[in-house]
């Protein structure tokens, strides 16, 4: 890939990436396990970019983190909060009107 | 224990001492690697441990994104570092010269102390009041940004742009300018080797009479003839290539050199014993002279500093 495409990517996955995770969370998770689920979902994403992430997220209060010392593993499981669901009703809104605006403009260059 | 997770683990934590959550956080990633290792690996080993830990990066890296990243100094404000820099410069500069000339020494409050010092000391001095004066800026600037307030600092200008290294001039002007310092230093090195001096009251050499006597004439001859061997130097170099550091090296060369002249007992200097009035006035107009000299000379090297600097920070 293009290295000037790769920063481009980047840049849009980061926005891409809170977005996703806030929806992931509607069910409590545990990292490995969205890693995993992500990566089935056709996306890939770096594990030294998830944590950190979340860890922002919860520091705003939009995710909620538990240990689960229960099995012979701890893990520390994410969850959505009340807020976080407004943030991605939010956020949602936003994607929802760029890729309108996207494909009204890439459908009128097809047009002409 | 696994000898080489906990060595990364380890590495991640050196990089991210002094945060609290430390342990959380390396207890997370622990967690994340010894269940990726035997998921995709079938089993927890040094081997699978050493393939998951290269799939998820280096320490460094790992613990910077961690970080929230915000600079020491905002980008916004990285223009005033060379140029506040420069100007605390100046003062600083100015007070030493004047701590030289009338042998004083100045404390002003807060923090700036000159102490009393001969011109060879202010050599050694002026360097370190350099970085004294960037580290005072950069700590300034530091508070500033670290209080996420928008401070709109002064933007004082010099009647010089400083900003952007001016061209040099055509090549044609650059070999001129060469071949005249060569042929000046050639001239003078020969004239030296000869008659051992270069400063003669009379310019016929039938009736030659040296100016100072032979060990003041050989000092400043040569301290001459290194001045005009840098410039003719640093010509040279610009002649193909024009590499940011050419002048800074070369005018801090001279810095040195006119420190040396100021080694030379002046009052002694004369080759004939001349009444003590005349011999005060000769010493106070070779002082002011250099002085204006080094001032000029200095003026350059801090302009060529800040140069490099913004070229450094533009990069």
């Amino acid at each position: 890939m293009d290295p000037e495409i790769g920063n481009f990517e980047t840049e849009m996955n980061r926005g891409f990436l809170q977005i996703l995770v806030l929806a992931l969370l509607e069910k409590d998770m545990y990292g490995y396990a969205m890693v995993r689920t992500i990566r089935d979902l056709g996306y890939e994403v770096e594990e030294n970019t998830l944590y950190p992430l979340l860890r922002r997220l919860e520091k705003n209060g939009w995710v909620k983190s538990k240990w689960d010392v229960s099995e012979d593993r701890p893990r520390k499981f994410y969850g959505i909060t009340d807020e976080g669901r407004s943030l991605r009703a939010e956020l949602l809104g936003i994607w929802r009107k760029q890729d309108q605006i996207l494909s009204q403009l890439t459908e009128e260059k097809n047009h002409v | 224990m696994f000898e080489k997770l906990e060595a990364y683990l380890e590495e991640i934590s050196h990089f991210l001492s002094g945060r609290q959550e430390r342990e959380e956080i390396l207890s997370e990633i622990r967690s994340h690697i010894l269940e990726k290792a035997e998921q995709e690996y079938g089993q927890a080993t040094e081997a699978s441990l050493g393939e998951v830990i290269a799939a998820y990066g280096p320490a460094r890296r790992v613990a910077e994104k961690y970080l929230d990243g915000r600079p020491i100094i905002a980008p916004a404000y990285h223009r005033y570092l060379f140029r506040y820099t420069a100007l605390f410069f100046a003062f600083h500069f100015v007070l030493t010269v004047v701590a030289v000339v009338f042998k004083k020494s100045f404390l002003m409050f807060p923090f700036l102390y000159v102490p009393q010092m001969g011109p060879f000391e202010s050599l050694f001095y002026l360097p370190t009041a350099f970085v004294f004066d960037l580290g005072a800026v950069t700590l300034i600037l530091y508070f500033i940004t670290q209080s996420k307030k928008d401070v709109k600092l002064p933007w004082p200008k010099f009647s010089l742009d400083i900003d952007e290294a001016k061209p040099s001039g055509r090549i044609i002007g650059r070999i001129i300018g060469f071949i005249a310092m060569a042929a000046l230093t050639t001239v003078a090195l020969l004239f030296y080797i000869r008659y051992g001096t270069l400063f003669f009251a009379h310019f016929n050499m039938a009736q030659r009479r040296p100016i100072f006597t032979p060990e003041a004439g050989q000092w400043f001859s040569l301290i001459l003839i290194g001045l005009w061997g840098i410039s003719a130097i640093s010509l040279a170099i610009k002649l193909t290539v024009s590499p940011p550091w050419v002048d800074a090296v070369g005018k801090a060369l001279s810095l040195v050199l006119l420190g040396l002249a100021f080694r030379q007992p002046f009052d002694t200097a004369l080759v004939q014993p001349s009444p003590e009035t005349l011999n005060r006035v000769f010493t106070l107009s070779l002082t002011i002279t250099l002085l204006i000299i080094c001032i000029l000379v200095a003026i350059d090297f801090i302009k060529a500093l800040i140069r490099i600097g913004r070229k450094k920070l533009a990069r």
